[in-house]
């Protein structure tokens, strides 16, 4: 047999260019619904783990999807907002306690996720290097964003304007980072997280700059009145906030306006969870309360639908592409016919030809399968990325 | 020693049949077939090897009838005892030279490679020149490097019988007669019978007998 | 109106307590909580109740006024790591708004009387970049010097600890019903001062009397003078200004005055009286003791002739 597999090698890597394109096309065959099995599998485990952890959603009446997919995946899909006021219903109803996010605004194309400490606490994170936020301004890194961006503690990153001709006065704001989540294998990877009253900060809800009194001499003041004073732009905003100028950093109007675009919410128990769905049952409500898991169910039901049909494409495919390498092997015997006379002519039986071809066989099939194999490996290091890209992002 | 005895045998549509009502050939003798194309030359060959059956009559060679033999008796007698040398090489392209001539011990279980077989292989090989081609793929080789390859691999598992089937058809003079003088020193040195198809009159000096096929040839009346 | 906290977590008490609760296995239950205040009457009050069940810690050093006190990172995060932070509410420290801790964790003491806060009117507006006009205004947040809002802070905070620690809440209860007794025997004592007062002009050395003034009807002026510094000849012109309209004979003080200043007063017929906040930690007696040392100044006043 060791003799049958050495000639059948030597005939595979005489006609290299043949071989690769069986190769090529019984692994790509193969590769095919294991891929797509794969992917799949990741997608559901990726979107399905998290939906399932995550009891109950709060968001602006609309897509419901969007909301699960910005809210737990930080895609870029942007609910409309609500506003604080919404966890403070959430807290009075004594029903749940509330989880608040703000996910609109970016740092080099990772999401910023406003929320509070006990996002951390709820999805059971550690932190690797560092500690979580504490002050204004910090923020605390997905293991993805410090290791692509090279980035750690003492570091900073700067939150990116919404759109280049962004000249309405949102201030890129440089955040320092005081910690790197460990890899946790989930959209949280790949975002910056900061306190809910950073995200504000960015978006210029809250502000430092300079004492607007001690401005006078400078020529900043504008125009003052009893009580009101105009100053110009000489007043110098900051867009970094440090242990100097903390001080200066404030809040305007009523935090309970200030926006969200969804709120986790763990609800005591199945009743209060019940209770609480129903108060958003209203017609007159702008809000919507979902469970996520049902929302990615509904999503991961449409996905499989696809894949069924895909999976019978795959399967037509597969038939085709096994009828054409039985031609080609068949082509090969013919082409090969002279070669097979001259082994009966030196005394060979048609059993050894069939060994030869079956060695052959053999080789190509185990080759696909490992090209298969390892094309699998590959997938399966990017996979996570991919089904990021494809099904979130 | 090999006898032929009442032979008949046809391909069965194009009228061509070879008769051969009586022929012996001894041990250790070199026996030249000439004659004209077409005139079952090579047939003889295929039969006196077990590649054919004949129709009608026997071969027999030290008092066995091959042509009772089973498919299975036929190769082991032919890869045994048989060495040919085809007309067209029969060659495998995807081969280097090496593993062209080592090629009969890769495919039979009768045949064993050992060191000693390659030792051979190698010695045989510079014996006809082709030592430095061992590694090239045969689509590289001359046809005269072709024929020399194809003698090494009939003569590699030191047969009885060494049927050669213009063996010295496509050398040039020198090569003809170094290639003879290899295949008769070989035949000498393995104490086998050499049956050599030829049209290379100049050398029919050299064997023991000439059997010219026309006398054998029967064209169907019919 | 402007929420009581900046996450406006009103009734988190409530709810945090019961989800908690429900979360922890009992060998958390069993470990001493480890509560943080932002000042050291809620810190009195949490003492008061848990008496050493667990550990109430004030975080800020003791010759500070946790109001104004600005805590670095590191001071943050050994905050994030309780399990209670007890908070004033009304704006009380500045340094909230800038921090990160648990919404979870947070209880606001005042959200229940919320609708009762003072706000303080008098910031400059101003107007410049994003977000238009404003002014960084809030309300005055001495709550506690009104003992009936003293008493709901500290209620809130049984309820609090009642449903985190649900197997101490017997305890708590027996601890608590003294605390409360004494609470609502200051406020009915305080009520009773200050209609003996009949509106008696008084002034106040500093802005922080607003719930004492507003609760026990005192006919009370501040102006923004400090205990330990000599106040200034502008200073000492707008009091004699104020003392024209208000002919007060008696100031109010946070700490107790320097000698000069006490008897500069007493030069205008204005006499010196201690009724300290005891905002951070008392260097003799307690919240109580330093409380009811208030009241017996107070009742100097009243006792005047």
């Amino acid at each position: 047999m060791i003799d049958s597999l050495y000639l059948a090698w030597r005939y595979i890597v005489f006609n290299r260019k043949k071989t690769i394109t069986l190769i090529t096309c019984i692994s790509l065959i193969t590769f095919l619904p294991f891929a797509l099995k794969a992917l799949l599998s990741e997608s559901e485990h990726q979107l399905m783990s998290r939906a399932a952890t995550t009891p109950l959603l709060v968001g602006a009446k609309g897509n419901s999807l969007d909301l699960v997919m910005n809210s737990l995946y930080f895609s870029k899909e942007e609910p409309d907002f609500i506003t604080m006021k919404s966890a403070d219903e959430i807290i009075d109803s004594g029903l749940a306690l509330p989880i608040p996010l703000y996910t609109r605004f970016q740092a080099r194309e990772y999401p910023i996720v406003g929320t509070s400490l006990d996002y951390f606490e709820f999805r059971h994170y550690k932190i690797e290097q560092g500690r979580a936020f504490a002050m204004l301004g910090e923020c605390l890194i997905g293991a993805d964003v410090a290791s692509k961006l090279n980035l750690s503690i003492g570091d900073s990153i700067l939150s990116s304007p919404e759109n280049l001709f962004d000249l309405a006065g949102i201030y890129p704001l440089k955040m320092v980072i005081t910690g790197v989540l460990e890899k946790t294998n989930s959209a949280d990877d790949k975002a910056v997280f900061v306190d809910l009253k950073t995200a504000w900060v960015i978006q210029g809800l809250g502000h430092g700059h300079q004492d607007v009194k001690k401005m006078e001499e400078a020529g900043a003041i504008v125009n003052q009145s009893k009580n009101l004073v105009t100053a110009s732009s000489k007043v110098k905003q900051y867009t970094e906030i440090n242990t100097d100028n903390l001080e200066s950093f404030h809040f305007h109007g009523d935090p309970s306006i200030y926006p969200l675009t969804a709120i986790i919410t763990i609800p005591q128990d199945d009743k209060s969870a019940t209770i609480l769905r129903g108060r958003y049952l209203s017609d007159q409500q702008d809000q919507q309360i979902v469970r996520p898991k049902e929302v990615i169910e509904d999503l991961l039901g449409n996905i499989f639908r696809i894949k069924d049909f895909i999976d019978g494409v795959v399967l037509v495919v597969a038939i085709a592409m096994i009828l054409a390498v039985m031609l080609v092997f068949s082509l090969s015997l013919r082409l090969r016919q002279k070669e097979i006379n001259t082994i009966f002519h030196l005394g060979c039986s048609r059993a050894t030809v069939v060994q030869l071809i079956a060695a052959e066989i053999l080789i190509i099939v185990l080759a696909s399968g490992i090209l298969c194999y390892l094309s699998l490996l590959v997938l399966q290091h990017y996979q996570e990325n991919i089904v990021h890209t494809l099904f979130i992002s | 020693m090999i006898n032929i005895d009442s032979l008949s045998f046809s391909y069965g549509r194009d009228g061509f049949q070879l008769s051969i009502p009586q022929l012996t050939i001894n041990e250790t003798e070199k026996i030249a077939i000439i004659g004209p194309s077409g005139s079952g030359k090579t047939s003889l060959l295929k039969l006196i090897s077990g590649i054919l059956l004949p129709q009608k009559g026997s071969i027999s060679i030290n008092n066995v009838i091959i042509n009772q033999f089973s498919d299975a008796e036929r190769r082991d007698y032919r890869i045994s005892n048989v060495g040919f040398i085809f007309q067209d090489f029969e060659l495998l392209e995807y081969l280097d030279t090496q593993d062209n001539i080592l090629h009969p011990y890769r495919i039979t279980r009768a045949l064993t490679l050992n060191p000693e077989v390659r030792t051979r292989a190698n010695n045989l090989a510079k014996e006809m020149g082709i030592q430095s081609k061992m590694k090239s793929l045969t689509n590289t080789l001359s046809q005269g490097e072709k024929q020399r390859t194809a003698i090494c691999r009939a003569m590699l598992p030191k047969p009885k019988l060494i049927l050669a089937d213009e063996a010295t058809g496509n050398l040039d003079p020198n090569n003809k007669t170094r290639i003879l003088d290899a295949l008769f020193r070989s035949t000498d040195k393995q104490k086998a019978t050499l049956i050599a198809v030829t049209h290379d009159h100049e050398l029919l000096g050299r064997f023991d007998r000439v059997i010219d096929f026309k006398d054998y040839c029967l064209l169907d009346a019919a | 109106m402007i929420r009581s906290t900046f996450y406006s977590l009103r009734k988190l008490l409530l709810v945090s307590g019961v989800i908690l609760a429900s979360g922890n296995s009992r060998a958390e239950e069993a470990a001493a909580l480890n509560i943080v205040t932002v000042n050291y009457p809620l810190k009195f009050f949490a003492e008061s109740i848990t008496k050493g069940s667990a550990t109430v810690n004030l975080p800020m050093p003791v010759d500070i006024d946790p109001a104004f006190w600005s805590p670095k990172a590191d001071d943050v995060s050994a905050l994030q790591k309780a399990d209670v932070v007890l908070l004033n509410g009304a704006n009380y420290a500045k340094w909230l708004p800038k921090v990160s801790l648990s919404l979870f964790k947070m209880v606001n003491t005042s959200s229940q009387f919320s609708d009762q806060f003072i706000p303080i009117e008098s910031a400059m507006k101003h107007n410049h970049g994003v977000g238009g006009e404003h002014s960084h205004t809030g309300n005055a947040f001495t709550t506690w010097l009104d003992f009936s809002l003293a008493e709901q802070q500290a209620t809130a905070i049984f309820k609090a600890l009642s449903k985190k620690t649900p197997n101490l809440s017997a305890s708590y209860v027996t601890n608590f019903i003294p605390l409360q007794e004494s609470l609502l025997a200051i406020d009915a004592e305080l009520t009773q001062i200050g209609s003996s007062l009949k509106g008696k002009p008084l002034l106040g050395s500093h802005p922080v009397y607003q719930y004492l003034k507003k609760r026990y009807q005192l006919n009370l002026q501040s102006v923004h003078w400090e205990p330990e510094d000599a106040p200034s000849k502008e200073q000492w012109e707008t009091l004699k200004k104020i003392l024209k309209k208000h002919p007060a004979k008696w100031m109010l003080w946070e700490g107790k005055p320097a000698p000069e200043t006490v008897t500069k007063l007493e030069a205008l017929g204005v006499k010196s009286i201690v009724f300290t906040p005891c905002a951070n930690k008392p260097e003799k007696g307690d919240f109580l003791s330093v409380m009811k040392m208030n009241t017996e100044n107070l009742k100097a006043i009243v006792n005047e002739k």
